[in-house]
């Protein structure tokens, strides 16, 4: 027997309509599961932040103050200058570029030790802003 | 001692050979060179290659050589094959080298493995309409989901005579991946479409990924309790890959273990196509039905993608469907190779295994389930 | 002078190679300093040199002005080596005095491509690192709204 004959003799049509709706149904179901997955996780990670605000008693969060060594004051300054002048947030390579410009002294380990002291922070878009607590 | 020379000579495969045992040496080797020389799956191939070279040397029947008589070493070696017991082994080190990061990051992903696994189905039915029996045309389907321990696996149960040329089948249908799938690609998308850009998919957690395993385990083998051999090792592989603790497990399941089991599983499965059992019509007809298998796949996984952009906001790039394909991580690979054709700096690799993953679990869902319809 | 084993194997990227496999690379592997200021890779360039970081801090920069610094050990630099079109797609500069593993470009695709084992080890690795930074480069970079190059 061959053709469609056979398949419908066989069951054919049913098993694989069957088949397909439970291989869907199965991977949907997970799909739909593992995506609340990273969301009750992240509740259960703030799970005290949570029931703090619940009651009320959410603090506002301080920006940590950053403190700029006597020695970098005039360095940060200058830079300071050079970003503004960039806008907000600014480029990395064109302060860069900028302060070769300007002949200000080892400019590359400069920005390095900007960058590691947090005092010139990533915005994650590939952008850079001064930390919040450094005033212009 | 002329005769005892003539009668030597008349028992040494020289003799005993004839033009089908020389096809299938020359298969073997083809083989071997696709996986030494071309790279493609060599790892799968080579193995496979030799062990064609081994099951179609002539001998004796009686003698406890060929692979197909109880008492020989190959028969022993082929009982993994035969119980099943290698596939799930496979399975083990794939979880265990598997990161399923990107399928959590972005879940609705997972569809388009479910849907390349229409492939399955349909090419059981074509099966059926050929004149298969429903147990072989089940086997022959399998295919169609582009993973050979799965195909083994069923097979195995279904219909064990069937093993050699389906296996073969399938592995050089994935082998062949990147030649059969661009051409199907680049068919049903249009260049607007595959220069869409993925989103960049979120940082997934550690303690998500840990737990995902568990949970993907109970929920797929409740639903299909028949793909528990398959599904439980991969997901328990996968366990000892996330749990950080059992490093040392994961990494034997990952390299030794999966190493020897895909050693033995290749050799063993070449070496039972032997000339008599393998070049058949019927052989013909499944690797006729096999690559409409992984065609159908490749094209409901590309069409449901385009599907599902009827109905999100941001849409995927079609060429993603193509990765439910489940040869991990070929077809992933040819999707990022197709999508860089039009954009070079489009990167859809990491993207594209989310389907990939998903589409080795559906299969090894479609498995159970045709298991448990025929049994 | 090729690289000892001990050093490629606490680097994140050759950390899941097995002795055998570092055996492999090791040859194609050379140390090198650098100067503060010294460019490694210029985009649009071919990209003949694919660097990871030894100690130092590096700055990679884009076209539109974006970019992102690298202060790690371990941390890499032009994965365009072994991704088509083989062009760097950022200008990698080196903030401070530092050393990096060199790995000609040629020699380390045909390692990857190759030995499949040892590629697929790698490239697990690079890959997450490649998706990580493609926003830095991609089109959609180039549409935010900033002053242009030069206004200052």
């Amino acid at each position: 027997m061959t053709g469609l004959e056979a398949i419908a003799a066989h069951n054919g049509w049913a098993i694989a309509a069957v088949g397909v709706s439970i291989v869907f149904s199965g991977l949907t179901m997970l799909s739909i599961v593992i995506s609340q997955l990273y969301k009750v996780l992240d509740f259960w990670e703030r799970r005290d932040e949570f029931f703090q605000r619940m009651k009320g008693r959410g603090a506002v969060e301080d920006v940590p103050r950053i403190t700029v060594s006597p020695d970098m004051k005039e360095t940060v300054r200058q830079y300071r200058m050079l970003a503004d002048r960039l806008g907000k947030p600014f480029s990395l390579p064109r302060l860069l570029d900028l302060a070769r410009k300007c002949g200000l002294v080892n400019p590359h380990s400069t920005i390095n030790r900007l960058l590691k002291q947090e005092i010139i922070v990533p915005d994650g878009e590939g952008y850079y802003h001064w930390h919040q607590s450094i005033s212009s | 001692m002329e005769n005892m020379f003539l009668e030597f000579f008349s028992n040494t495969g020289y003799a005993m050979a004839d033009y089908r045992h020389v096809v299938m040496i020359l298969i073997g080797v083809t083989f071997i060179y696709l996986g030494i020389a071309k790279h493609y799956e060599p790892l799968l191939l080579v193995p496979i290659g030799f062990g064609i070279l081994i099951g179609n040397v002539p001998v004796f029947k009686g003698l406890g050589l060929g692979i197909y008589e109880s008492n020989s070493v190959l028969h022993y070696l082929y009982l993994g094959v035969t119980s099943g017991v290698y596939p799930p082994l496979i399975f083990l080190g794939i979880g265990a080298m598997t990161d399923f990061s990107t399928m959590l990051a972005r879940p609705l992903l997972m569809l388009l493995g479910a849907a390349a696994q229409m492939g399955i189905f349909l090419t059981f039915l074509g099966a059926l309409a050929l004149g298969f029996a429903p147990n072989e045309a089940a086997s022959i389907g399998i295919i169609g989901g582009a993973d050979g321990p799965t195909a083994i696996f069923l097979t195995a149960k279904l219909a064990p005579e069937l093993i050699g040329p389906i296996a073969v089948a399938a592995y050089s249908y994935m082998a062949l991946v990147p030649v059969i799938q661009p051409p199907i690609m680049r068919l049903l998308t249009s260049r607007k479409e595959r220069l869409i850009r993925m989103e960049e998919p979120r940082v997934v957690g550690k303690r998500e990924k840990m737990i995902f395993p568990i949970i993907g385990f109970l929920l797929t083998c409740f639903l299909a309790p028949a793909a528990l051999p398959l599904l439980g090792l991969l997901f328990f592989g996968n366990l000892l890959k996330e749990a950080v603790v059992t490093e040392r497990l994961a990494v034997a399941a990952r390299t030794s273990i999966i190493d020897s089991v895909t050693i033995l599983l290749g050799m063993t499965v070449g070496a039972s196509t032997q000339a008599d059992v393998f070049l058949t019509s019927q052989s013909v007809g499944i690797f006729v039905l096999g690559a409409l298998s992984f065609g159908v796949a490749t094209a409901s996984g590309l069409i449901f993608a385009k599907i599902i952009n009827l109905f999100v906001r941001t849409k995927i790039n079609p060429l993603l469907g193509a990765a439910g394909v489940s040869a991990v991580p070929d077809s992933a690979r040819v999707v990022q190779m197709v999508g860089q054709e039009e954009d070079p700096t489009n990167f859809l690799l990491m993207q594209a295994m989310a389907p990939n993953v998903s589409g080795v679990i559906g299969s090894a869902i479609g498995a159970g389930i045709l298991w448990s319809f025929m049994s | 002078m090729p690289t000892d084993i001990q050093t490629l194997k606490s680097l994140g990227l050759f950390e899941e190679l097995t002795p055998e496999e570092l055996n492999r690379v090791a040859p194609i592997i050379h140390p090198m300093k650098v100067g503060e200021g010294e460019i490694l890779t210029q985009r649009g360039e071919p990209a003949t040199v694919f660097y990871v970081v030894l100690k130092g801090n590096f700055i990679i920069s884009f076209k539109d002005g974006r970019a992102f610094t690298l202060h790690e050990r371990g941390d890499i630099i032009g994965w365009s080596t072994i991704v088509t079109p083989f062009r760097y797609t950022g200008t990698a500069v080196a903030l401070t005095d530092g050393e990096a593993l060199t790995l000609q470009g040629d020699d380390f695709l045909q390692t990857i491509q190759g030995e499949s084992s040892i590629g697929d080890k790698i490239m697990k690795k690079i890959n997450p690192i490649i998706a990580e930074r493609v926003p830095y480069f991609s089109r959609d970079a180039a549409r935010r709204d900033l002053p242009p190059a030069g206004a200052e």
